[in-house]
Order: C-alpha cells, then sequence, then structure tokens
C-alpha cells in the first residue's frame, strides 16, 4: 500500500498516461482516486477506455482495483433494515397535526397580517423597481439627462416667478372689469392688499 | 404509469396527501438506512426519517422541479445527521449498536441473541454486518457520508457534491480514501485478506 501512495504522489507530477506501454503505473494515473471512480463509473468515456487498457498492463493497478471492488462486495454485505410497519402511518400523522396546526393559525388575524405583509412586499418591489428604472434611466438614455435638467430649471423657475409675485406681500388678486373698446381688450387687475392702501397693481392692454 | 418524483413534489405543493404518501412509501427504506448508517442508531434513525419528510412536505412550497428530489432529500437528511451528531458530541454520549438487529421482534431477538439456535452460516453473517457497520461507523463523517450515499443511495458523484457542498474531485478523493480505510478496518477485524 506504501508502493502505491509514494508512486502515486510522483505520478502526480507526471502527465495523466503518457503511454500506456510503459509497465510502471506511476506514469499513467495522476491521481487513485481515478481508480475509485473507474469503479463507479463516473469516469468520461475517453478516461474509462484509457485506464481499462491500463489495467491490461499493470498488475498493481489491476489489483487495486480488484481490493477497491472486494470491499465495495463487503460494503453491501451489510444488509438492510427493515422499516417498522407503523412508520408510514405515524409520518402522515405528524404531518396531518402539523397542517391542522396550520389551518388554526390561518385565522382572520393571520389573513390580516398576510395582506399587510404582502402590501409591503409589493411596496418594496415597487420602490426597487422604481429605483432600478432610475438606474437604468440614468445609465443608457441621455434623454434622462435632459428630463432631469428641464425639471430642475422649472423648479428654479417657479421659485423664482413665486419669490417675484409674492414682492408685494400676502395679496389677493381680483379681476376688475374687462371691456371692449375698438378692437381692443382692456383687463385690468387689482390687488387688493390685506393692509390699508388699497393701490391698483397693473393694467394692460392684451391685441386681440 | 410512473410518475417522477418531481412531479410528486408539485402536487404535493398544491396539498395533495396522496402523492406525499406515495413519495414516503418510495423513499422510507432507502432513507431509514441512509440515516442509520450515518448515526448508528436504529430508534434516533426512524425519529430523524420522520422528521426529514415533515421537512419535505412544510418546504414543499420552496421546491423547484428543476432541482432532484433525491438529492434534495438527501440534503436535508445529511444536515439532520451532522447536527445529531454534533449534539452527541457535545453531550458527549455515546450510542452503542444493540446486539439485537433492527426491525426484528423480541422473541426472535432473544434467539438471534442466544448463539445456540443459530446456524454456523447465519451466525457468521449476522457477525460479519455488525463488524461491517461497526467499521463504517469509524470513518470519518464526510468519508462515511459519501461512501454510503455513492454505494447505497445509488447517486452520482455530482449530486454528492451538492448534497456535501464540495467540488467533485474532493467527493473522489472522499470516496477514494474510504474505501481505502474501509479496507484497512476489515483486514484489521480479520474479514477481508
Amino acid at each position: 500500500m506504501s508502493r502505491f501512495t509514494s508512486t502515486n504522489r510522483k505520478g502526480k507530477l507526471k502527465t495523466e498516461f503518457p503511454d500506456v506501454s510503459d509497465s510502471t503505473c506511476e506514469a499513467h494515473l495522476a491521481s487513485r482516486d481515478e481508480l475509485s471512480a473507474y469503479i463507479d463509473k463516473e469516469l468520461p468515456t475517453w478516461k474509462r477506455h484509457l485506464i481499462r487498457r491500463h489495467l491490461k498492463t499493470c498488475m498493481i493497478c489491476a489489483n487495486e482495483v480488484q481490493r477497491l471492488q472486494q470491499t465495495d462486495d463487503f460494503l453491501c454485505r451489510s444488509g438492510e433494515i427493515e422499516v417498522s410497519n407503523d412508520f408510514l402511518s405515524s409520518v402522515m400523522a405528524r404531518v396531518s397535526d402539523a397542517t391542522k396546526y396550520q389551518r388554526q393559525y390561518d385565522s382572520l388575524w393571520s389573513h390580516v397580517t398576510r395582506f399587510i405583509g404582502a402590501s409591503l412586499g409589493w411596496t418594496r418591489h415597487g420602490l426597487m423597481f422604481a429605483d432600478k428604472l432610475r438606474y437604468n434611466i440614468r445609465t443608457r438614455s441621455p434623454v434622462y439627462i435632459f428630463v432631469l435638467t428641464f425639471a430642475v430649471f422649472t423648479m428654479v423657475g417657479a421659485t423664482l416667478y413665486q419669490s417675484s409675485s409674492s414682492r408685494f406681500g400676502q395679496s389677493v388678486h381680483v379681476l376688475k372689469k374687462s371691456q371692449e373698446l375698438n378692437g381692443e381688450k382692456l383687463i385690468s387687475f387689482e390687488v387688493i392688499q390685506h393692509e390699508p392702501p388699497k393701490r391698483l397693481l397693473t393694467t394692460y392692454l392684451q391685441q386681440k | 404509469m410512473f410518475v417522477s418524483d418531481e412531479d410528486l413534489m408539485v402536487k404535493c405543493s398544491t396539498g395533495d396527501m396522496s402523492a406525499f404518501e406515495l413519495l414516503v412509501r418510495r423513499y422510507q427504506n432507502p432513507l431509514i438506512n441512509y440515516i442509520h448508517r450515518s448515526i448508528d442508531d436504529y430508534q434516533r434513525a426512524e425519529d430523524l426519517s420522520q422528521e426529514t419528510f415533515l421537512r419535505v412536505f412544510k418546504s414543499a412550497n420552496r421546491y423547484e422541479p428543476t432541482a432532484s428530489f433525491k438529492s434534495w432529500l438527501y440534503t436535508i437528511a445529511t444536515n439532520l445527521c451532522r447536527n445529531e451528531i454534533r449534539n452527541r458530541t457535545r453531550r458527549n454520549t455515546y450510542f452503542f449498536e444493540d446486539l439485537v438487529e433492527e426491525g426484528e421482534d423480541v422473541y426472535h431477538a432473544n434467539i438471534m441473541q442466544d448463539t445456540r439456535y443459530l446456524p454456523d452460516s447465519l451466525l457468521e453473517k449476522k457477525e460479519q454486518r455488525q463488524i461491517i457497520r461497526k467499521a463504517l461507523a469509524q470513518l470519518p463523517e464526510n468519508q462515511r457520508v459519501a461512501l454510503t450515499l455513492v454505494t447505497y443511495q445509488d447517486l452520482r458523484y455530482e449530486e454528492v457534491a451538492k448534497i456535501l457542498g464540495c467540488s467533485v474531485g474532493a467527493v473522489k478523493a472522499l470516496i477514494h480514501r474510504a474505501r481505502q480505510k474501509m479496507r484497512k478496518l476489515l483486514i484489521k477485524a480479520g474479514i477481508a485478506e
């Protein structure tokens, strides 16, 4: 056995199955594990073929395979245990107990909690989807940059407009009157401020 | 008509108890034998087999038909066996195999214990079985699991690798080492030459 081990270690340094006619087995098998795999039919066809050819010429490896097979035969002799007759019934009883408990647990409250859980799950999925979409748009499309810039400018513009319109403090714009004057429309606005005195803010003509 | 395990599991997930019963019938024998070989205690093997089937039923919804049912079942069983062995080591308790063959009735067991009533060949066979089982129990955990799955449960190396969470090459090495060690133990026990 020690000879096998030493040859195996040496063999690992050499190439796999270089020459089948070589009588020393260290040249043929990169690893002894292959012999076990050969017995279990776990090797690819080409490797099985090579080992089969090798076993015809190398007595050491052939003996090793024989010993491994013998060990396997002994293992198969260990026999099987017969399962007791009530095993199936006890398994089914345990399973039905488990399902019964599950049904009891399925009360109204559990339905509510499940619904909340599902809703939270959907929200989470929605957020994740939005996040993913935003990431995709940002990384893959220049349109996103345009839309974002536009949105930023709109927001800035709206803020500025609001600040300019509220220049006169808190005021109420009231449409006072609308008159037709020789094809021209006179629209006048009056700004009624909370604090006196009242003051006319703007009057302008609009072309029809 | 033969229905595959995967199809039965799909039916199980819809609450079909007859499909589950069929699965238990199919796998009860190999599963108990596998667990018994792993932990070497019949009563616990039966308990753990029941627990395995219960877990299979409970997690039937999560089962994906793309995975092999057999590997999934043995993965659950292997994890339970590992937990059992770990708990035993913590508790520092050891379970010794009874002289009685499992599955035999008490009357039969008493006769079996009294070797006067046994023919020589039967006695020899019984002793041989016990020696082999003891030798198997002496193997390191991973080697024993790998060898048992390949030799007795006819699983492929790939499936064993998935169950043990290692590479196929590692499984090859484990099995080869396990066989070599088994051989040494059997020679020591005087069975093999």
